[in-house]
C-alpha cells in the first residue's frame, strides 16, 4: 500500500489516531507453534551474549564424567542422556539452580591460522566472528549477534543494545567489523534512559500511537540516505568499506523508525519501572555485583517489551581487570603472576575473579528467568551465549575455552547437558546458534575455523 | 534541480556551488572533477563536534547524547577518526543529537538570533527563508558551499514538514536536522587535487577545516571559509595570514588543550578505577582535576610562557586545586579555585612526569607499575610502543613475595628480566618505572615499598640516573622527545597514524622548531604553513602526474 505521508501526519498532529498498513515486519522465525502464547499473540525469539574476561579455572568448572563421543552400542537417547548427567563444579555452582536451562561448551579450540595470537583478542574475535583476528582490536566480519540481529533486530526500536556493566565506553564485542563498536550503556540510569526514556511508550497502556516525530525523522533519514551515491563516489577502498558501513547504519535506522510506529505486541506480563538512583559503576567486584542485576532486570524489561531483540553484556574488557578492594592485584594481573598453589593445583586468587564472573553471568540468567511470557519465561525464548577471550589466562590459552549457551530458543534448542568439543573448533557454537534461530546456513567461520558442523546433540 | 532554489540563492549572493568549488577558486586551474581524490575522511571527535556545534549555534545550544568512542591509533584518537566509522548504535545517537540541537535552534527562544530571516507567515512555507537558513548554516556544517541538488532537497523536506505540521520552523527543524545526520558534517572529507609533481594537495575548503581543527579544535569560521572560497588559501602568503590570525585568537588555547589532552592519553582517566580500600583518598574529583593540572602546566609553558616543550620534563612549576593538594600533601590555602604551585626542589617531582595523572593513570587500582609507566613513557614523549609480551610467559616470580629475597616490586620484577624472551622489552621499560617508584598508585610520595627503602636509581644503556628528577634530565636532552612531539603534532593535524609518519613529511618545520628553542608556537606555525602540511599521496590509479593545481 502507498500512503501519503503527508497526510497521514497531518492526521497524527491533529489527535486523530490512524490505522496504518505499514509492511508487516515480523520475521519468519516466530513462526514455530511453541512461540505463539495461548494469546496467539507471537513471541519472538531473543539472542544475547555475556561476555567476561580471563576464562574459567579449568580444575574447578570442568567435570570429569565421560562427555565422549556417541559409543557404538549407544542408542542416541542414552548418549544425550548421558551428556546431561554430569556432576556439579564449584566453580558453577552458581548456575545450579538453571542447570536444566543451559548447556556447557568445553575443549573447543580458536585458531589462529598464521594470524598470531593477540593475546586476549584472538579468542573473543575466533568465537564472535568465527575467523582469527588479523589485527589486534579489529574484527574481520560482523560480529554473530549483528548477523542475528540482521535477522530478528528489525521488528524492534533498536537493533540491538549493549551493556558495559564496568562503566567502559570502549568496552564493546558488537560490531560491523574493523575497528568500530556499537558503543555500550555505561551506567544504570543510562541503560533505563535508552529504554524506557524519551520516546519509549509503554506498548500495554490503551493509549499507545504511532509518534508523529518518529514519522518525521522518518524524512529526514531518508533525505540523508538519498546522499549515498554522491557520497560513495572517489572513494579509496577502505574509506568506502566505511562509509558502506555508515549507510548501513543510516538504513537501520530507518528499518528502526519504522518499527518504532508499530505497536508492539507483548505477552510478558511486565511493569516498566521507576528511573532508577545512579550506581557507582567501577570494575570492583563489589560495585559489578550490585550493578550488573539492575542491569540484567532493565534488559529483561527492555527484552519482553519488545524494544529490542538482541543484546550484548560485557562485564569487563578481556584482560579483565576487576578487582577486590583492599587486594592489590586485579583479574588480569593476578592470572600471570599469581602462582599456582602445588597443594590445590590452581591460582587461588585468580579462581576467584572467574567464580564471580559466572555468578554475574547466573545473576543476568535469573532476571531473564523471572519474567513470565505465554508458556515460559524469557530465559525459554532466548539463547544467551556466554564467552571469554582464553582458556588458561596465564598463558593466554586458545585450546578449550569454556562457552555457555543459556536458553532454548522457544524450543529449539535442547539444553542441560555438557558437550566436550575434543579439539573442535569454536565456531561451532556460532553455527549451532544461527541454526537453531532458523537461519539459512549451512557453515560459518574463515580459515581453519570454517565448520558445517553444528553441535547436532543441542539441536531439536 | 529546483531551479528556484538556485535563482533564490543568487539573490543572497551565496555560492551553491558543488564538486567544482576549487576550480571556481582558482578559475585558471579548472580541474575535472574527476582528477580529484579523497585523501581523508575523518570522524569527528566528541570534542571536535561539540566545539563546532558551539561556535555556529552559540554556546548555549546544549549538545546531550553519547558519542561513539575513539580508538587510538600510533599513540592518539585523533588518529583513530581516519579509521572509524559510524555504528548504528552510533547513528542513532547522531541523529537524536542532531534532532535536538535543531530543535533547540529554531525554538522560539532562539530564532530571532539564529534564523536569518522571518517567513511571510509561521505557518506556511517560505522557501525563500528556508533557502537562506539552509545555504548558511550548511555552509558552516559542511565547511563547504552546498550544491543546488542538496539545498533544494532539503527546502522540499523543510515545505512538507511544515505543511504536515502547520510550522515554518517545524519544517526548518527538521530540515536542518538533516545536515548535521549527513556524513558531510560527521566527517570531514579532504578532497585533494593534483599539486607539485606526483603529489596531490588539499583543495582550499580542505585547508581550511585542516587548519581549523589543528589550531582550534573546531569548525572553520565564516572568515577561514571565505578564503578558501576567494583561493587565498591557494597559497602560502594566504594562508600564512589565516594561520597567524587563528593562533592569534584565544581559541588557540582550546585547540592545544585539546592536542595535549590527546598526546597525554588523559581519555584514560574515564576508565581509572582505584581500589578504594588502599587510597580512599581516590575520587573521581580527583582525576578530574588531574588532567587539568597537566592541561594547565602544558599550556602555561608552552603558550603563555611561550617555553621550550623539553622543560615539561624538568618543570617544578604546576597549578594545584583543594584536591590535588591533599594527594601531594601540600598545605591549600589559597584564594582561587586554581593557583600556580612550585614544588620544592626536596619533593622530588619532576614536570609532567610526577604528575597525579602520568603516575595514576599508568598504574594497577592497587599498587604501581613499573613497568606500564616505562611503557607509557615510551610511547607518550619518544614515539617508541612496545610489542605485546609473548603470548606463553610465567610472571609468577613476581608475585612470589613468600621469597625473603624478593621484598620489592624492583627486586621481583628484575628476577623475571632475567627471562630472556622477556628481558628484550622489559631491559627498555623497566629502568623508566623504576625511577618514578618513589611514587605511587595515585601520585603520592612515598619512601618505602613493602618496609624497604625504595631504591630509585637506574640506567638507560650506559647512561646512569636516578629518581624522576634524574629520568626528567635524561627524556629533556634526548632529542627523540621533540622530534616525537613534532610527529605526534603533524599526526595529530593530518589524520595519519604516528608509526606512519616520515620525518622528510615536516623536516622544514622541525628545523624551525629546533632552530628557534623547541617551542610550540613556532612549530605549529611553521608546520600549518609549510606545503607538505597539505600534501596527498596521488589516488593509487592515478598513472602520472597532471597540471598543477595550487602552489
Amino acid at each position: 500500500m502507498v500512503f501519503d505521508r503527508r497526510l497521514l501526519l497531518r492526521g497524527l498532529f491533529q489527535g486523530a489516531a490512524v490505522s496504518m498498513a505499514l509492511p508487516f515486519l515480523d520475521c519468519f522465525l516466530d513462526e514455530s507453534g511453541q512461540a505463539l502464547a495461548a494469546t496467539g499473540k507471537r513471541i519472538p525469539t531473543r539472542f544475547g551474549t555475556y561476555f567476561w574476561g580471563c576464562g574459567l579455572t579449568k580444575e574447578l568448572y570442568l567435570p570429569k564424567s565421560d562427555s565422549g563421543p556417541q559409543g557404538g552400542a549407544e542408542t542416541r537417547a542414552q548418549y544425550l542422556a548421558r551428556l546431561a548427567k554430569y556432576e556439579d563444579t564449584p566453580q558453577l555452582a552458581s548456575l545450579k539452580p538453571l542447570k536444566s536451562k543451559f548447556n556447557l561448551f568445553s575443549g573447543m579450540r580458536a585458531e589462529v591460522d598464521n594470524k598470531g595470537n593477540f593475546q586476549h583478542w584472538t579468542g573473543v574475535a575466533a568465537i564472535s566472528t568465527g575467523i582469527a583476528p588479523t589485527q589486534d582490536q579489529r574484527f574481520d566480519a560482523q560480529t554473530i549477534d549483528q548477523t542475528i540481529a540482521d535477522v530478528i533486530g528489525h521488528t524492534t526500536r533498536f537493533k540491538s543494545i549493549e551493556v558495559s556493566c564496568s562503566g567502559n565506553k570502549n568496552e564493546s564485542y558488537s560490531s560491523l567489523g574493523g575497528a568500530n563498536t556499537n558503543p555500550p550503556e555505561t551506567s544504570v540510569l543510562g541503560l533505563y534512559t535508552r529504554l524506557f526514556g524519551p520516546g519509549f511508550q509503554d506498548p500495554s497502556k490503551g493509549d499507545w500511537k504511532p509518534d508523529p516525530h518518529v514519522m518525521m525523522q522518518q524524512s529526514v533519514l531518508s533525505v540523508v540516505a538519498e546522499d549515498r551515491k554522491r557520497f560513495m563516489q572517489n572513494l579509496s577502498a577502505n574509506d568506502r568499506a566505511r562509509m558502506e558501513q555508515y549507510f548501513t547504519s543510516v538504513r537501520e535506522a530507518e528499518q528502526q523508525v519504522a518499527a518504532e510506529l508499530q505497536r508492539p505486541e507483548v505477552v510478558a506480563q511486565v511493569t516498566i519501572p521507576q528511573s532508577p538512583e545512579e550506581m557507582p559503576v567501577n570494575k570492583s567486584v563489589p560495585a559489578l555485583q550490585k550493578v550488573v542485576p539492575v542491569m540484567s532486570k532493565l534488559l529483561a524489561i527492555g527484552l519482553a517489551t519488545n524494544q529490542t531483540n538482541v543484546f550484548n553484556m560485557a562485564l569487563a574488557e578481556p584482560a579483565s581487570t576487576i578487582f577486590m578492594p583492599g587486594d592489590s592485584k586485579p583479574f588480569h594481573q593476578a592470572t600471570h603472576e599469581e602462582p599456582v598453589d602445588p597443594a590445590v593445583g590452581y591460582q587461588p586468587v585468580t579462581s576467584k575473579f572467574s567464580t564471580y564472573s559466572m555468578e554475574m553471568y547466573a545473576a543476568l540468567l535469573k532476571e531473564l528467568d523471572a519474567v513470565q511470557e505465554g508458556d515460559g519465561t524469557l530465559l525459554d525464548h532466548s539463547l544467551v551465549l556466554a564467552y571469554t577471550d582464553t582458556s588458561y589466562a596465564k598463558l593466554h590459552g586458545l585450546d578449550g575455552i569454556p562457552m555457555l549457551l543459556a536458553g532454548n530458543a522457544s524450543g529449539r534448542v535442547r539444553t542441560g547437558m555438557h558437550i566436550a568439543g575434543a579439539g573442535s573448533p569454536v565456531s561451532r557454537v556460532g553455527l549451532t546458534i544461527q541454526q537453531a534461530l532458523g537461519m539459512s546456513i549451512d557453515k560459518w567461520g574463515a580459515g581453519s575455523m570454517e565448520t558445517n558442523k553444528p553441535v547436532s546433540e543441542i539441536l531439536v | 534541480m529546483n531551479t528556484k532554489a538556485v535563482a533564490l540563492a543568487a539573490i543572497f549572493g551565496i555560492g551553491l556551488t558543488g564538486v567544482t568549488f576549487h576550480a571556481e577558486a582558482a578559475p585558471n586551474n579548472v580541474i575535472a572533477p574527476s582528477k580529484t581524490e579523497v585523501a581523508g575522511l575523518r570522524r569527528l571527535t566528541e570534542s571536535e563536534y561539540r566545539n563546532s556545534i558551539a561556535d555556529i549555534f552559540g554556546s548555549n545550544i546544549r549538545v546531550e547524547g553519547r558519542f561513539e568512542p575513539g580508538r587510538r591509533v600510533g599513540g592518539l584518537l585523533s588518529a583513530s577518526s581516519a579509521i572509524l566509522s559510524v555504528t548504528p548504535a552510533g547513528f542513532e545517537a547522531y541523529s537524536k543529537m542532531a534532532d535536538s540541537i535543531a530543535a533547540q535552534v529554531v525554538d522560539e527562544k532562539n530564532r530571532a538570533k539564529l534564523v536569518p530571516c522571518k517567513p511571510k507567515s509561521a505557518s506556511a512555507p517560505d522557501d525563500v527563508c528556508a533557502i537562506r537558513f539552509l545555504t548558511q548554516y550548511g555552509f558552516l556544517l559542511f565547511r563547504r558551499p552546498l550544491t543546488p541538488e542538496e539545498i533544494s532537497r532539503r527546502v522540499a523536506l523543510a515545505d512538507d514538514m511544515t505543511k504536515s505540521s502547520g510550522s515554518f520552523y517545524t519544517g526548518l527543524r527538521y530540515s536542518l536536522a538533516t545536515l548535521m545526520s549527513a556524513p558531510d558534517f560527521l566527517f570531514r572529507t579532504e578532497i585533494a587535487v593534483p599539486g607539485e609533481g606526483k603529489n596531490y594537495t588539499l583543495e582550499p575548503y580542505s585547508r581550511a577545516s585542516r587548519l581549523s581543527y589543528l589550531i582550534w579544535n573546531s569548525t572553520p569560521d565564516s572568515q577561514l571559509l571565505q578564503a578558501a572560497q576567494t583561493g587565498e588559501l591557494n597559497t602560502t602568503a594566504g594562508v600564512t595570514k589565516e594561520v597567524d590570525r587563528l593562533m592569534a585568537s584565544p581559541r588557540l588555547k582550546v585547540g592545544m588543550r585539546a592536542f595535549f589532552s590527546d598526546l597525554f592519553q588523559l581519555d584514560n582517566f574515564s576508565n581509572t578505577t582505584k581500589d578504594g580500600v588502599i587510597y580512599p583518598e581516590w575520587s573521581d574529583q580527583v582525576a578530574a582535576s588531574a588532567q587539568e593540572e597537566t592541561l594547565r602546566t602544558a599550556i602555561d609553558l608552552t603558550l603563555t610562557s611561550n617555553g621550550d616543550i623539553r622543560d615539561l620534563m624538568t618543570t617544578r612549576n604546576t597549578f594545584m586545586d583543594r584536591t590535588l593538594a591533599s594527594i601531594y600533601d601540600v598545605q591549600f590555602n589559597f584564594k582561587g579555585d586554581w593557583e600556580p604551585y612550585s614544588f620544592p626542589e626536596s619533593a622530588g617531582r619532576s614536570g609532567l612526569l610526577t604528575q597525579v595523572s602520568l603516575l595514576g593513570m599508568f598504574s594497577h587500582p592497587g599498587r604501581s607499575s613499573p613497568t606500564e609507566r616505562g611503557v607509557a613513557i615510551l610511547d607518550i614523549l619518544m614515539c617508541q610502543p612496545s610489542p605485546l609480551p609473548p603470548p606463553t610467559v610465567d610472571l609468577s616470580a613476581i608475585d612470589n613475595n613468600t621469597d625473603p629475597n624478593l621484598k620489592t616490586v624492583r627486586q621481583r620484577l628484575m628476577a623475571h628480566a632475567t627471562n630472556p624472551t622477556c628481558a628484550s622489552c622489559h631491559r627498555r621499560t623497566d629502568p623508566l618505572g623504576l625511577s618514578l617508584e618513589q611514587f605511587n598508585s595515585v601520585g603520592a610520595r612515598r619512601d618505602r615499598d613493602n618496609g624497604e627503602l625504595i631504591d630509585v636509581s637506574s640506567a638507560i644503556g650506559t647512561e646512569k640516573f636516578s629518581g624522576a628528577v634524574g629520568l626528567g634530565k635524561v627524556l629533556h636532552n634526548d632529542p627523540k622527545f621533540p622530534a616525537c612531539f613534532a610527529r605526534k603534532l603533524y599526526s595529530y593535524g593530518t589524520g595519519a597514524n604516528t608509526d606512519d609518519v616520515k620525518p622528510a613529511m615536516f623536516s622544514a618545520a622541525f628545523k624551525t622548531f629546533t632552530d628557534d628553542g623547541y617551542r610550540l608556537r613556532t612549530l605549529l606555525r611553521a608546520m600549518a604553513t609549510s606545503p607538505e602540511f597539505f600534501s596527498a599521496p596521488p589516488p593509487v590509479d592515478a598513472a602520472k602526474p597532471v597540471t598543477k593545481a595550487a602552489n
